[in-house]
C-alpha cells in the first residue's frame, strides 16, 4: 500500500509552498496516501556542522515518530532525504543505536531500525512506475525541452541509497521527465551542486556554482530547469534574480519542481493545484508551449 | 590557509600539534584519514574547489596529518563545504572526507569559530523545532493555499540539543 508519513522539512512549508501544494496534489491523484505527523522536527542536517551527535539524534527522533505510526517516510527535500537516510545507515550499527536510544528514552522515543526513507521522486519512479504515469498524462508537453537537476543528497552518499540510481550518471529523473511527455536534455553541468548548503555561510562560491549551471543552460534552447529539492529551487530561481541584479546578468531560466511538471501533464490546475503562480521566474512562454493559455 | 595572508611566515615545526591527527581520528567517523595517500581525487571532484580553488579537501587532510591544528580550526574555508559528497564518491581509498570535515567543524565550533548562521538556526530550532520561523505571514499564506497548519514546537528538539551541548556553542565574534 502506498501510505507514507509526509516529511516536509523546514524550507518547503515556510518558503516554497508550491512544492508542498503540487506534491500533495500529485500524490492524491496517483493514490499515494500521505499522513501528516505534527511532531516532526528539522531533519538535523545543518546541526551536523556544529554537532554530529545532535544531527543524528534529531534525525533519529523523526525516524522514531514515523516508526511509532508504522509508516515509512516520504521526503520532498533532497537534503532531508540524505540526512535521514544516512541516519538510517548509521543506526544499523547496534552500538550506535543503543547509544542513541538511551538519549531518546527521556523524551519517550525509541527507534528500532524499521523506518525507511524515500524521496517523492523515487516513490514515483519505483512504486508508481513510469508506465502508470504515462497512462495518466492528459496534457501534451512534447514541445518542452527540460533540463533535469537531481540534487546532491538525492543520490549521495551512495551507500545510503541502495544503488537505485548511479550518482555519476543518473537517469531516473530523465525518465520521470520523459514519462510526462517532455524531452529531457543532457547537458555538461548536470551533476553540479547548487551550493545551497553553504550559502548561509559563504555566498560567493554558491553564486559562482549557480552561474556555471545557468551559463551552460542558457544557450541550449531549454524551456525550464526541473529540480526535486526546494533548496536547489531557491538557489536556481530566487537567487537567479539576485544574481541578475548584483552581477548585472540577464538570466531568464524558468525553474519548476518535478511535481509541478508532472501535475501539468496530469491535468492539474496551474494555480490551485500546482501553485505555478508562486514561482519566481515567469512561466508565460512555458505555459503557452504546454497549451495552457490562461494567465496565472 | 589564506594564500594572500603574508603576515605569517613558513610553518614552524615547533608550532605543530603532533597530537592533532590522533585527536581527529579518535572520532570513529574520521578514522578513514589513515588510509588517505593524498592523491587529490577529492579536490578534483570538489564543487567548491571548482569555483574557489583556495579550498581543497586534499590540503585540509594534509594539514591535519601535519598537525596544523590552529590553522585548520581557525580557517573560514572549512565552512565553505556544500556537502555534495563528491569528495568521497570517487576516493580510491574509500575515505569519507565529508565525515572528517564534520569532525573538524565540530572541534572548531567548540573553540569558538562557529559561523553565526548555524548558531542562529540552533536557537530557532530550540524554539520551534524548525530552523526557520513560522511567522504570521507563513500562517496566512498556508491558509490561503488550503495547506494544513504546521505545529511548530521545539521542546523535545531542545532537550536533545541540550544533551549534546550544542546549545552551549557560541558564534564566532566579529572582529
Amino acid at each position: 500500500m502506498n501510505r507514507y508519513a509526509l516529511f516536509l522539512g523546514c524550507t518547503t512549508p515556510t518558503q516554497v509552498m508550491q512544492y508542498e501544494l503540487s506534491a500533495r496534489w500529485v500524490c492524491h491523484h496517483l493514490g499515494i496516501d500521505l499522513v501528516d505527523i505534527d511532531d516532526f522536527v528539522c531533519c538535523g542536517i545543518n546541526q551536523i556542522n556544529l554537532s554530529q551527535e545532535a544531527g543524528l539524534l534529531l534525525a533519529a527522533m523523526n525516524l522514531a515518530y514515523a516508526e511509532r505510526e508504522g509508516l515509512d517516510i516520504l521526503t520532498l527535500c533532497a537534503a532531508c532525504t540524505g540526512a535521514l537516510s544516512e541516519a538510517v545507515e548509521s543506526l544499523r550499527d547496534q552500538e550506535t543505536r543503543d547509544r542513541v536510544n538511551r538519549k531518546l528514552q527521556p523524551i519517550g522515543l525509541e527507534y528500532n531500525g524499521r523506518t525507511r526513507v524515500k524521496h517523492i521522486s523515487r516513490i514515483l519512479y519505483e512504486d508508481i512506475g513510469l508506465d502508470r504515469i504515462k497512462k495518466e498524462v492528459k496534457r501534451d508537453l512534447s514541445k518542452l525541452r527540460v533540463a533535469p537537476h537531481y540534487g546532491c543528497h538525492y543520490l549521495k552518499p551512495e551507500s545510503a541509497f541502495d544503488g537505485f540510481d548511479d550518482p555519476d550518471n543518473p537517469n531516473s529523473l530523465h525518465q520521470l521527465i520523459s514519462a510526462t511527455g517532455a524531452f529531457p536534455v543532457r547537458y555538461e553541468t548536470l551533476n553540479l551542486c547548487c551550493g545551497g548548503k553553504s550559502f548561509p555561510v559563504s555566498k560567493e562560491p554558491a553564486f559562482s556554482l549557480v552561474q556555471n549551471k545557468l551559463d551552460n543552460l542558457m544557450n541550449k534552447k531549454i524551456d525550464c530547469l526541473v529540480v526535486q529539492c526546494q533548496t536547489c529551487y531557491l538557489m536556481y530561481s530566487d537567487q537567479q534574480k539576485v544574481i541578475n541584479k548584483q552581477f548585472k546578468k540577464q538570466y531568464n531560466m524558468p525553474v519548476l519542481l518535478y511535481p509541478q511538471l508532472l501535475g501539468m501533464a496530469l491535468g492539474g490546475d496551474p494555480k490551485d493545484d500546482l501553485g505555478l503562480d508562486l514561482n519566481a521566474i515567469s512561466l508565460d512562454d512555458l505555459l503557452e508551449k504546454a497549451g495552457i493559455h490562461r494567465k496565472i | 590557509m589564506d594564500p594572500k595572508d603574508k603576515s605569517k611566515g613558513p610553518i614552524q615545526v615547533s608550532n605543530l600539534d603532533v597530537k592533532f591527527r590522533s585527536e581527529v581520528i579518535s572520532h570513529k567517523e574520521a578514522g578513514g584519514l589513515n588510509a588517505c595517500f593524498s592523491c587529490g581525487t577529492c579536490t578534483a571532484g570538489c564543487s567548491i574547489s571548482e569555483v574557489f580553488p583556495e579550498y581543497s579537501p586534499k590540503k585540509v587532510a594534509k594539514m591535519v596529518k601535519l598537525g596544523m591544528k590552529q590553522e585548520v580550526l581557525s580557517s573560514p574555508f572549512i565552512w565553505y563545504c556544500t556537502t555534495c559528497h563528491n569528495c568521497e564518491q570517487h576516493c580510491p581509498q574509500n575515505v569519507k572526507f565529508f565525515n572528517i570535515l564534520n569532525v573538524l567543524k565540530n572541534m572548531a565550533a567548540k573553540e569558538g569559530y562557529a559561523p553565526s548562521p548555524w548558531v542562529e538556526q540552533t536557537r530557532q530550532m530550540m524554539e520551534t523545532g524548525l530552523v526557520f520561523p513560522v511567522d504570521e505571514s507563513v500562517v496566512k499564506k498556508r491558509r490561503s493555499l488550503s495547506l494544513p497548519a504546521i505545529r511548530s514546537e521545539g521542546e523535545k528538539a531542545k532537550r536533545l540539543i541540550e544533551i549534546t551541548g550544542l546549545d552551549k556553542i557560541q558564534a564566532k565574534k566579529k572582529r
